[in-house]
């Protein structure tokens, strides 16, 4: 073990791969804070770079791009509430409303130290823990697969926005917008009404981008008067206090921890990931505050939660994908297609046949988490700079990579249609006050939540199950459990501010 | 308490009842429309193919989803109807206020809406750049100096992003019938 540990070293920390991981976390923390460039497209565009590296090389700056894209996607969410990627969609919640309120430099360095422990506690995990956890993620069935999604969906239901019905309406809304297009399972095209637009679906990426950038953007210039002299997104002084972010993170250790052993659990569930985790990390910062009522407005607690827990995904990730050889994630596929370029077989015999490049892949993830650390601490003032830029340059630049962004996904004209479109469905929602985010779950975890209900059911006709065995039952009365208790928040609310009622 | 105050005050307080009346008037608009649509939805997916070797077919699903999405759409009408009946008719020229308080979030959409109609004609370039040139002005850069940074802008995003993604990224951006 010793062996391979140093092996391992030998091959990470040499010039030319310490100086590509370098500028893999420097695009990465770039690609994911543009809306629409989400990590896998990062990951996905950093492939063919890696071709003529050495295995460890290669598979290092995937991990360093991988990372870097965490903490990426939570500059966009921070500064224009609009999350870089999937990921990042609980941290606008907090460190918008934080940045709002004059704070962008703290609602930034809360979220670069919260993604820096979160990625540090779950490389720990994966280190300790991979087998074991890999061996209960690989339990789940079908029927356990369905009532996970029953579950996130009632949970982002119930703690976004001021209506419960209204986030699941918004959240089944979601699952409808899922099946348009080729059913999963037979294939037969549904809902496209021979429209050319619709005949491939509508992808989850398009409803992202058109959801919460074009609709966002379009609510940042509904007041003319502030917009037309030229003021800028955030007003006041910032401020970016590096080591007061620092403090105050290592003063929440039960939120940091619970975050980001949320986001190991999540990461290591194949096709879970961080899109999911941030949202239940959230939650369960939420409901174990002692200021559940600042959530939504501000809180830092919000932001440590969201932030350590989609970072903490990476390593959860890799643990099904180093002990088992699944992919925790899109992301994670591609990592493993990059392993398997270098003609390195993914499976349980990888520890065993490759220990060096598997604890490369550690030492990696080590240092991948400092240089991510170093370089936005150190350019996070160039990030916030972004503040002064006036309205009547971001919104339309932005619009402008949205289009891009929602083009080349898949190298369709009808995608920005469908872009357009969206955007004003994410507009008129926001206008009467529907929750977002349940929608965006819903079209992520639709596909996931049908296959699995319908082979559940083509497996066995009984469906009992989903409530007889036992991980299923669970999971469906934590749903149950969720939407009792958001009802019996929203009612003391109600009673606290009758007048909103 | 003066005069002033009190008028201040009871302005404030009709536009408020406006705004919730506004609001009502949105979710019942909007939920009726869709609760619509999901009906006509749900009767299409009954015409759906069934599977001989699963017991759901295609259609089940989303038939379970839009048969939920149409009870929550009258829940929200019904939880709205309420709000119409405590507040009175909409004060004279709200919605024209509405409309020209919005003025500048329809016109940026109207320009995007632009936008995508001609990318697919005159290419992401020529469709790109008089989109970001018009919205920076609609926007508020009127000056000549303004109108100079927003054409120089607008060239980087429109030819040098262009660049960007057909020679480092090896991605071909939409050129258009003439590209």
């Amino acid at each position: 073990m010793l062996e391979a540990i140093l092996s391992g070293a030998d091959q990470l920390f040499t010039l030319p791969t310490l100086l590509t991981m370098l500028v893999g976390v420097t695009v990465g923390v770039i690609a994911a804070a543009i809306p629409g460039f989400t990590i896998t497209m990062a990951i996905v565009l950093t492939l063919p770079l890696t071709f003529t590296m050495p295995p460890l090389q290669g598979v290092a700056t995937m991990l360093a791009v991988y990372i870097g894209g965490y903490t990426g996607g939570m500059i966009s969410a921070a500064l224009l509430g609009i999350p870089g990627t999937p990921s990042a969609v609980a941290t606008t919640f907090d460190a918008f409303p934080m940045a709002r309120n004059g704070e962008p430099g703290r609602a930034l360095a809360l979220g670069i130290w919260a993604s820096f422990f979160g990625t540090l506690i779950s490389t720990l995990v994966l280190i300790a823990a991979a087998p074991p956890l890999a061996l209960i993620a690989v339990k789940l069935g079908a029927w356990e697969y369905f009532s996970l999604v029953v579950f996130a969906l009632t949970i982002v239901a119930s703690l976004v926005g001021r209506s419960m019905v209204r986030g699941l309406m918004a959240g089944l809304l979601g699952l409808l917008i899922a099946t348009v297009g080729a059913d999963p399972l037979m294939g037969v095209t549904r809902f496209t009404f021979d429209l050319r637009v619709l005949s491939a679906g509508i992808p989850f990426l398009v409803v992202l981008i058109g959801i919460y950038a074009v609709s966002q953007l379009l609510r940042e210039v509904e007041n003319p008067d502030q917009v037309q002299q030229g003021r800028e997104l955030i007003t006041g002084r910032i401020e970016f206090r590096p080591f007061a972010a620092l403090r105050e993170v290592v003063m929440n250790p039960i939120n940091l921890f619970r975050s980001s052993m949320v986001g190991v659990f999540i990461g290591a569930v194949p096709g879970a990931g961080g899109s999911i985790a941030n949202l239940l990390a959230y939650d369960q910062a939420k409901r174990g505050s002692r200021h559940p009522e600042e959530f939504g407005k501000g809180s830092s607690e919000g932001v440590i939660a969201s932030e350590s827990g989609n970072s903490a995904t990476s390593g959860g990730g890799l643990i099904p994908m180093i002990a088992l050889g699944i992919p925790g994630s899109a992301v994670d596929a591609v990592l493993m297609a990059a392993l398997m370029v270098h003609g390195i077989g993914v499976g349980p015999r990888l520890i065993m046949d490759h220990a060096d490049t598997v604890y490369g892949m550690f030492m990696a993830m080590f240092v991948a988490g400092v240089m991510m650390l170093v370089i936005c601490l150190l350019s996070m003032r160039l990030f916030l700079k972004v503040t002064s830029i006036p309205k009547s340059v971001i919104v339309p630049v932005v619009l402008t990579c949205c289009l891009v962004g929602a083009f080349t996904l898949n190298n369709r004209v009808t995608d920005i249609y469908l872009l357009l479109g969206i955007g004003v469905v994410g507009y008129i929602m926001t206008k009467l006050d529907y929750p977002l985010a349940p929608l965006v779950l819903g079209v992520i975890l639709g596909p996931i939540a049908e296959t699995n209900l319908r082979r559940a059911l083509m497996t066995n006709e009984d469906w009992t199950l989903f409530f007889t065995r036992p991980i299923s039952a669970v999971l469906l009365g934590l749903a149950v459990i969720s939407i009792v208790l958001a009802i019996r928040y929203h009612l003391r609310q109600n009673r606290i501010r009758p007048e909103e009622a | 308490m003066s005069d002033a105050t009190r008028s201040a005050r009871s302005s404030n307080d009709r536009a408020q009842l406006d705004a919730m009346r506004a609001r009502a008037w949105g979710h019942i608009i909007f939920n009726g429309a869709l609760a619509l649509l999901f009906a006509f939805m749900f009767l299409r997916a009954g015409e759906l193919p069934s599977s001989m070797w699963e017991p759901m077919g295609a259609g089940t699903f989303p038939r379970l989803v839009l048969a939920l999405l149409v009870i929550f759409n009258f829940m929200i009408i019904v939880k709205e109807l309420p709000h119409l009946k405590r507040t009175s008719a909409l004060a004279s020229g709200a919605v024209r206020n509405w409309l020209r308080q919005h003025r500048l979030a329809f016109g940026v959409l109207l320009l995007f809406g632009l936008l995508t109609a001609a990318v697919p004609v005159v290419g992401f370039r020529w469709a790109s750049f008089p989109f970001l040139v018009a919205c920076q002005y609609l926007l508020g850069a009127r000056s000549g100096k303004a109108l100079l940074i927003a054409a120089l802008i607008a060239l980087v995003m429109s030819f040098g992003l262009d660049i960007l993604f057909r020679h480092v990224l090896t991605i071909s951006l939409p050129r258009g019938l003439w590209g």
